[in-house]
């Protein structure tokens, strides 16, 4: 029997101290970084679960459960259980990419979807790459109109123009699409990276006219710049990179607002810069008729107010707010802002001498210098910023095709009624479960624990698998891992209930069956889990496989030494 | 659940064989029946809810009228009132306007360069003729793609391949958005629901889906084999255990096509999932009968069954308790997962302790060799 002194001996060991002084503290950071709660919570639990593979004493081993399961109780509690729009109610659209991509070109795509959903309004369009050929994009809630918003968004092609001087000198629908593509490394005569297209017969003479005469100029280079606009930036944010520490040239306040201004200018569309602290000091604007729309930072308070005054309010992070800009003492014509997200400001090359002439010319290539302290760091940033460019003058493509999969919308009551339903089928499941167990050993000592065990990793699964989504799938999952954590419970009590041999031997040959009936579960479902990409039925693969793990590296061996001291 | 039951390998153990065995041949003949769906066959299933019960015979032959092909309508009751399925099959003129904007898209770009071929060489009369040719195979396309969508358009009065595009692109959207708006303007005036989800499958994501299933089967046959014979390095009792699950697959399979479980990827889940349950007990059987001496061989088979049916016990009523979940929601992701697991499990104790087993102890009995002394390979990196 398990008597108090024991457990008191056992709770004053050095590891059983430190791995609860260590749940404490992930707790409180859970709790004080609440934004970062999930990766805090998944990071502890696999440090635990690396410790529980290296310190193997008996007391050890139930206090890393004991703390684990603590650990995702508090993480249920103040992270929450995050459910699919199965249970939530909502629209999935799963994206299909048609082709593998790497990490950096799936980090690419769902940034752009994001951004893309953010400038459609869709502020809770949900965006993650699933494996590493799809996307899925969420809406907790449903309306057709919301669900051909994002199929436009995702199927849209952004316009591109390049602007010289404050006129179009470049239409994207003036370049052949398909002669946008790098240069090799060898024609570039010494940049770190170029990107050569052909514009047709009329835009060739635009460009010729347009750029005549103005050699050295920025060639603003436009993604879905907007029309009838005005922009109203903070001190903050116009000198944020204009003073930055690491600038060898600082740039003066009145600089800083005259190159704003001018990159902003086009003959009959001019943007017009505003200063929030001027103008929130007497506010008196009102959109005229070529200035209906205001792009103004998320934080400012000038939002109801421009509203209220009739603009189409459109609100911008603070980093997309912010113009970067790029000086040379030396030739000052070629200072520009040369990124500036909120007005879809991409870059801004300088235009050479020798293209304005005023003499039409198809061939087009825009290069410039990589950055990186390495060479491997300096050609992967050639190759981004290659990227970028081809899919800026493309109009903002995505740089792999992609189709859009089969829709699911699922209406928000319904979805509560499953999820309260799959609750209630989760406690019947565990009730039978504890049922059939009492039937079969009719001993408490070995019923208890063996209830206690399939509970705790209830609530850990929970916890895991609720850090991401839980789907219908991996609800599926969860009820089908309680049945498979009981299993091996089974085994353990069976062999220590013979009475030949000893009980260590019984115990090895009680782990034995469960190692080996484990890793073959496991490698059975490896290649669903990582190589399929099969989203639908992930979460179950994930559930199963979690509960499968979870069983042999923590409560099996907890559950085995409570047995044991139970049975002696 | 007392376990007074008699040892079956007492006596001529080597007839329970017949069992399984039959049951394998009766599956064989069921699995053909086996129903695709959505997933794997493309088309649309669209599942709406209703607060009256709807006639599913009468719907069924409305839509035919309409022009679809319908698979099946089902109707239901569910928590919120009455809920009706129909699934249908993937139009032909959708499935046609998919490949030829694949194939449109997939030219396009070399189109583009030959046209800028023309503009840069100054409409050279070899780059005119490439252009014309290159131009002449997307029309092609573009004007069946028009058709299909009803637009009055000709690729030939588009001269610029970028606009060429743009119109294709456009003309693709407006028959996927057609068909759907029309299918759903359609169900609504024959049902009368509250709200509808349609899943659209198009053949090339079927298609996808079959590829990925087919790799994750083949992927996961040659890594299960694998570690199955570095567990037990010994060809018979290897070959035992794979065979015990192999044939717990087909028992499952057959019994989808005896009931009518479609086989999605819901089902194909399971039916992975099911390899490592039936493992489970397989390698149970195996190591407790090969690798111990105490008793008899035929006294630790029994012995394993004792537990290993605990084991299967446990994870059926867990899946039963889904099973019940399925029949009150209507959801088809546990319904197929459930049973398909339910009947795989039923599988399962046959095909472990009536194939599996007898083959274990008829190579015990017959000169093979336990092996105690033996470590098992993989408890020497995890266990104490």
């Amino acid at each position: 029997m398990i008597t108090i002194n024991e457990i008191i001996a056992g709770a004053k060991k050095r590891e059983v101290i430190a791995i609860f002084l260590f749940a404490i503290l992930a707790c409180a950071a859970m709790f004080l970084d609440k934004p970062r709660g999930v990766p805090i919570y998944v990071a502890s639990i696999a440090a635990i679960a690396i410790a529980a593979v290296f310190i193997k004493s008996d007391s050890f081993r139930v206090a890393i459960l004991v703390a684990i399961v603590l650990l995702s109780a508090f993480s249920i509690a103040s992270n929450g259980v995050k459910f699919g729009i199965d249970f939530s109610g909502g629209v999935r659209i799963p994206v299909l990419l048609e082709k593998s991509v790497d990490s950096t070109t799936m980090e690419e795509m769902v940034a752009t979807i994001k951004t893309r959903a953010a400038s459609f309004g869709l502020s809770e369009v949900k965006v993650r790459p699933i494996g590493d050929s799809e996307i899925y994009v969420e809406m907790p809630q449903s309306s057709p109109q919301l669900v051909s918003d994002v199929e436009n968004l995702l199927s849209r092609q952004g316009v591109y123009r390049g602007i010289v001087d404050g006129k179009v000198a470049v239409k994207g629908e003036e370049i052949y699409s398909g002669t946008i593509m790098k240069i090799p490394s060898q024609y570039l005569s010494g940049a770190d990276w170029g990107v050569s297209f052909t514009v047709t017969q009329s835009g060739a003479q635009r460009f010729a006219g347009v750029a005549k005469g103005k050699g050295n100029y920025p060639l603003y280079m436009f993604l879905d710049r907007p029309s009838d606009a005005i922009v109203i930036l903070s001190e903050k944010e116009l000198m944020a990179d204009a003073a930055s520490k690491s600038r060898v040239v600082p740039i003066s306040r009145a600089r800083a607002l005259q190159l704003a201004s001018s990159s902003l200018a086009l003959e009959g569309d001019n943007i017009t810069v505003y200063i929030e602290e001027a103008v929130s000091q007497d506010f008196s604007l009102k959109p005229s008729t070529n200035k209906t729309r205001a792009i103004v930072s998320a934080n400012s308070s000038l939002a109801p107010k421009l509203r209220a005054a009739g603009f189409t309010v459109v609100e911008k992070t603070d980093a997309e707010m912010t113009p970067k800009y790029s000086v040379s003492p030396e030739n000052p014509t070629s200072d520009a802002v040369t990124v500036w997200s909120a007005v879809g400001l991409m870059s801004a090359p300088r235009l050479v001498p020798s293209v304005t002439e005023g003499i039409p010319n198809f061939s087009y290539t825009i290069n410039g210098p990589a950055e990186g302290a390495t060479a491997t760091l300096k050609a992967a940033d050639a190759l981004k910023k290659e990227r970028e460019l081809e899919s800026l003058l493309k109009g903002g493509a995505l740089p792999v095709q992609i189709s859009l999969g089969s829709k699911t919308v699922i209406p928000a009551p319904l979805g509560e009624e499953f999820l309260r339903l799959s609750l209630i089928g989760l406690v019947f499941a565990l009730l039978a479960i504890s049922l059939m167990v009492s039937i079969r050993y009719r001993h408490m000592q070995i019923i208890v624990p063996m209830i206690f065990i399939s509970l705790a990793e209830l609530v850990i699964l929970l916890a895991i698998l609720g850090s991401f989504t839980i789907d219908l799938a991996g609800m599926a999952g969860i009820l089908a891992a309680i049945g498979v954590g009981v299993d091996s419970q089974i085994v353990v009590t069976d062999e220590l209930l013979k009475k030949e041999g000893e009980m260590s031997k019984r115990l090895e040959k009680a782990f034995a069956i469960i190692t080996t009936s484990v890793t073959v579960a496991v490698v059975a479902m490896l290649p669903l889990l990582f190589l399929s990409g099969l989203v639908e039925i992930i979460g179950f693969a994930t559930a199963t496989v979690l509960g499968s793990l979870l069983g042999l590296f923590i409560s099996r061996p907890a559950y085995a030494v409570i047995a044991e001291h139970l049975f002696e | 659940m007392s376990l007074s039951m008699p040892n079956p390998y007492s006596g001529n153990y080597k007839l329970l064989v017949a069992v399984p065995l039959l049951l394998v041949l009766v599956s064989l003949f069921f699995i053909p029946q086996i129903q695709l769906g959505v997933d794997f066959k493309g088309g649309t299933l669209a599942t709406m809810q209703a607060s009256s019960p709807v006639d599913a015979d009468s719907l069924k032959a409305a839509l035919t009228e309409k022009g679809y092909t319908v698979s099946s309508v089902k109707s239901l009751s569910n928590p919120k009132g009455y809920e009706v399925e129909v699934e249908i099959e993937r139009d032909d003129s959708l499935t046609r306007a998919e490949t030829l904007k694949s194939t449109f898209f997939e030219k396009i770009e070399q189109v583009s360069l030959l046209e800028s071929d023309v503009t840069v060489s100054n409409a050279s009369a070899e780059s005119v003729a490439k252009y014309a040719a290159a131009r002449q195979e997307v029309d092609a396309l573009s004007d069946e793609l028009f058709a299909i969508a009803l637009l009055p358009k000709n690729s030939s009065s588009i001269t610029s391949s970028n606009e060429l595009k743009q119109e294709v692109g456009a003309a693709y959207r407006q028959i996927t958005d057609g068909y759907s708006s029309k299918l759903s303007a359609t169900l609504s005036s024959l049902v009368n629901y509250e709200s509808a989800s349609f899943n659209e499958v198009s053949a090339s994501l079927s298609a996808k889906f079959i590829d990925k299933a087919l790799m994750v089967v083949v992927y996961s046959v040659i890594l299960v084999s694998v570690v199955v014979f570095i567990i037990f390095r010994t060809f018979v009792p290897s070959l035992a255990v794979l065979l015990g699950a192999a044939c717990d697959v087909l028992i499952a399979l057959g019994a989808m096509g005896l009931f009518g479980i479609p086989l999605t990827l819901a089902s194909f889940a399971a039916l992975i999932m099911l390899v490592g349950f039936s493992l489970d007990t397989d390698v149970l059987l195996t190591m407790r009968v090969i690798k111990r001496r105490e008793g008899t061989p035929r006294e630790r088979a029994y012995d394993a069954m004792k537990t290993g049916m605990t084991m299967s016990m446990a994870l059926m009523l867990a899946f039963a308790c889904l099973f019940i979940l399925a029949s009150v929601t209507h959801i088809n992701t546990y319904y197929e997962i459930s049973a398909v697991a339910l009947a795989g499990l039923l599988g399962d104790l046959i095909a472990t302790w009536l194939l599996n087993g007898v083959i274990v102890l008829w190579y015990l009995e017959h000169g093979g060799q336990t092996g105690d002394s033996q470590k098992p390979f993989l408890s020497s990196i995890f266990s104490s």
